[in-house]
């Protein structure tokens, strides 16, 4: 049970470090990213390739697949400059399935729908699989906490209030002076990077990937997530990738409980519960179990001795 | 305690009476003798594999079935720990830590999807449990698994094998391949290359071609330049339905060989007959002059278990008599004795319930299945299986054989 525990908290971060990524495009800058399964395949296969063809070592390996879906995420930024809301989702849905049917089809490079296996993982094989377990949710907790940290300052910081501008109207981001096209580059690349991060630490945690792994269903997956936990805000966005892994999991110990149903009932039954218990926690939590609330800024110059709010 | 029971109160014969009554009033208690044994399932139950899953897990729960009304395992209940992994190798790897973890099962049986079964497969060796599955690709058992993975699914290298040989009996003795382009089309095309000259027969050419042309005029043109007696045609529908309009267009009537999968109803539908005439078509196929093949029907009360359902019934066999033979329960048990149950000199059964008897008088016996003979290399494939031919006649599939 305990390891079981500990594999269900290793997923419970890796949702959450993409949960938090989504944030930033999503929460803060209000652009609608159907795509991050791409990015974390880029990241998968970033490091895989890496460590497993190059023969680099594991944090190697993880950094250039950052890098890469962090590059590939300004380039959707620039590909997609002018589209938003509905139309950017398709098309970021468009593109996380062309990078999945191309991954499938490179097969001298990503070995097809085959898959990549014997992915490394630190210390894997030398310690027993509950150490493994134990050892890997200290490193993805760690990186999960660091990435919080980040994206909190990132959201008090000048960058996190301009996007926040660019989300309300971005014409009024311009005419402020903001270069709204840069920042949006800029925000869709930390975003990826984080997401391609995730995508990295799973391919190390189970060893294996392929095609078949990066599907649309783990982007509802943590679009889910962080709309329970509400939209824009970072602590949200990581309550609500666990909360989405407690809906998962839970529901599988409830079901059997059920009487006079089948296994294949069952199953069915336990997509119902999930949704269900997603639209109830809507209905009666709109913005998500954790509201966003806007940093508070002391304006130095207006009214002395009063300090303002915007 | 035989002090006591020598100088017997009145009181403690009561009390003794009374754990008789208590006992005598739960025979079930005492038959299975603490917790029943837990076997993992984990099959797709939603997603692509949602129409193979259930019947492979019914298939598995009628087996259990039996060998439970037979008196069950090591004096256990066998009951069955059910996970769906929605056809997804991220849900699957979760479900399989459940499984694992939690039901701390030593056999997970039914996964279906080659990627999930490659998911999966990790967390099987690395925590010493024991996995069946159905996924065909060649990549599954080349993993390091250690011989905690068994597949009763032929693979490529097999099937590409079997067909050479086919091929040659039916007479052809220069042969064209032509294949998609897919993970299968090199491996078939150098076993099937290396298999015919063992047979009187030869593969004179072979080309890979790209899917979704509306033509490949070129392509039957560069087969048919050096006479084949046989076209193989290695694709799926789509691109094998233009190839047959092509090859009737360019003259060739001659025999045309293709998986069954590739020459579906639609196909024959879609050609006139005279371009479909005499193609050959070949699947592999339940072993239905077996005896475990009529016990799985009867079981199953359906008249033709399919590939799928025949396996699954060989799994739960396979693993219930292993565990009698081991005398044990563990994954580690599993993999070491299963081969034990399922080759060799010991007396040919048919179903789990037949092998147990004889496992009980201490007998040998060599488990031959539904879905084939069942034994397995060191890999975990299986060495032998049943194919079904069938030709194409005015537009209608006639059975040939199966061999």
């Amino acid at each position: 049970m305990e390891n079981y525990l500990i594999a269900m908290a290793v997923s419970g971060c890796i949702y959450a470090l993409m949960a938090l990524g989504l944030n930033v495009i999503w929460g803060f800058a209000g652009m609608v990213n159907l795509g991050l399964i791409g990015f974390f395949a880029v990241g998968a296969y970033g490091t895989a390739l890496t460590t497993l063809k190059l023969g680099f070592p594991m944090a190697a390996g993880m950094l250039t697949g950052t890098v890469l879906a962090a590059a590939a995420g300004a380039g959707v930024a620039m590909i997609t400059a002018r589209l938003r809301g509905d139309y950017l989702a398709i098309v970021t849905l468009g593109l996380a399935e062309t990078i999945r049917v191309i991954s499938s089809n490179t097969i001298w490079l990503t070995n097809g729908t085959d898959g990549l296996s014997n992915i490394a993982g630190p210390l894997r094989g030398q310690i027993s699989p509950t150490q493994f377990n134990m050892l890997y949710l200290a490193f993805v907790a760690t990186i999960v906490a660091v990435a919080y940290v980040l994206a909190e300052r990132l959201r008090a910081a000048p960058f996190g209030r301009v996007l926040r501008a660019i989300r309300d109207d971005e014409q009024v981001a311009a005419v402020a002076g903001k270069d709204v096209m840069a920042f949006k580059i800029r925000a869709f690349a930390i975003s990826a990077g984080a997401i391609g991060l995730a995508g990295a630490l799973y391919a190390h945690y189970t060893s294996y990937i392929a095609p078949d792994l990066f599907v649309p269903l783990f982007t509802l997956y943590i679009k889910l997530a962080l709309l329970a936990g509400g939209l824009g805000n970072n602590r949200g966005a990581v309550i609500g990738a666990f909360l989405i892994v407690f809906f998962l999991e839970s529901t599988r110990f409830v079901i059997p409980l059920v009487p006079m149903i089948s296994a294949v009932q069952g199953a069915a039954l336990r997509e119902i519960l999930i949704a269900a218990l997603l639209i109830v926690l809507l209905r009666y939590n709109p913005q998500g179990l954790v509201p966003e609330r806007l940093p508070r800024l002391p304006v130095a110059d207006a009214a002395p001795g009063k300090p303002q709010t915007i | 305690m035989t002090k006591k029971t020598l100088i017997a109160s009145r009181r403690t014969v009561l009390k003794g009476a009374g754990a008789l009554a208590f006992t005598g009033a739960m025979p079930a208690i005492v038959q299975a003798q603490g917790a029943p044994l837990q076997f993992g399932i984990l099959t797709p139950l939603t997603g692509a594999g949602g129409f193979d899953g259930p019947r492979m897990l019914k298939a598995m729960k009628a087996v259990l079935d039996e060998v439970n009304a037979a008196g069950g395992l090591l004096g256990r209940k066998v009951e069955v720990v059910v996970e769906d992994d929605q056809t997804n190798p991220e849900a699957a790897v979760r479900a399989a830590r459940k499984l694992i973890d939690v039901a701390k099962v030593p056999v997970i049986m039914g996964t279906w999807a080659s990627a999930v079964t490659a998911a999966v497969a990790p967390l099987c060796w690395e925590s010493k449990t024991f996995l069946t599955t159905v996924s065909g690709a060649d990549s599954i058992t080349l993993l390091p698994h250690q011989g905690y993975l068994i597949r009763t699914q032929p693979n490529n290298y097999l099937q590409a094998g079997k067909h050479a040989e086919f091929i040659a009996s039916t007479g052809a003795k220069k042969v064209f391949v032509m294949s998609i382009q897919a993970p299968f089309a090199q491996p078939t095309q150098d076993r099937i290359k290396s298999v015919l000259p063992t047979k009187g027969s030869e593969m004179i050419g072979a080309l890979i071609y790209e899917k979704d042309k509306t033509t490949y005029r070129s392509e039957v043109d560069l087969a048919l330049k050096g006479k084949p007696d046989l076209v193989y045609l290695n694709g799926y529908a789509p691109d094998v339905t233009v190839i047959l309009r092509d090859l009737y267009r360019a003259g060739f009537t001659g025999p045309r060989y293709a998986q069954s999968y590739a020459v579906t109803g639609k196909v024959l539908e879609a050609l006139p007959p005279e371009a479909t005439e005499g193609v050959i078509t070949v699947q592999p196929s339940a072993d239905v002059d077996s005896p475990a093949f009529a016990l799985a029907s009867k079981r199953l009360g359906i008249p033709e278990p399919d590939s799928y359902e025949t396996q699954a019934t060989d799994w739960a066999s396979l693993v219930s008599l292993t565990v009698a033979k081991a005398k044990e329960a563990n994954g580690t048990a599993l993999k070491d004795n299963v081969r034990k149950i399922c080759q060799g000199a010991g007396t040919k059964v048919y179903s789990a319930v037949e092998g147990l008897k004889l496992l009980a008088e201490g007998k040998e016996i060599n488990y031959e299945g539904a879905s084939g003979p069942c034994d397995f290399t060191d890999i975990g494939d299986i060495i032998d299986c049943k194919f079904r031919y069938n030709k194409i006649t005015g537009g209608k599939p006639v059975f040939l054989k199966i061999a």
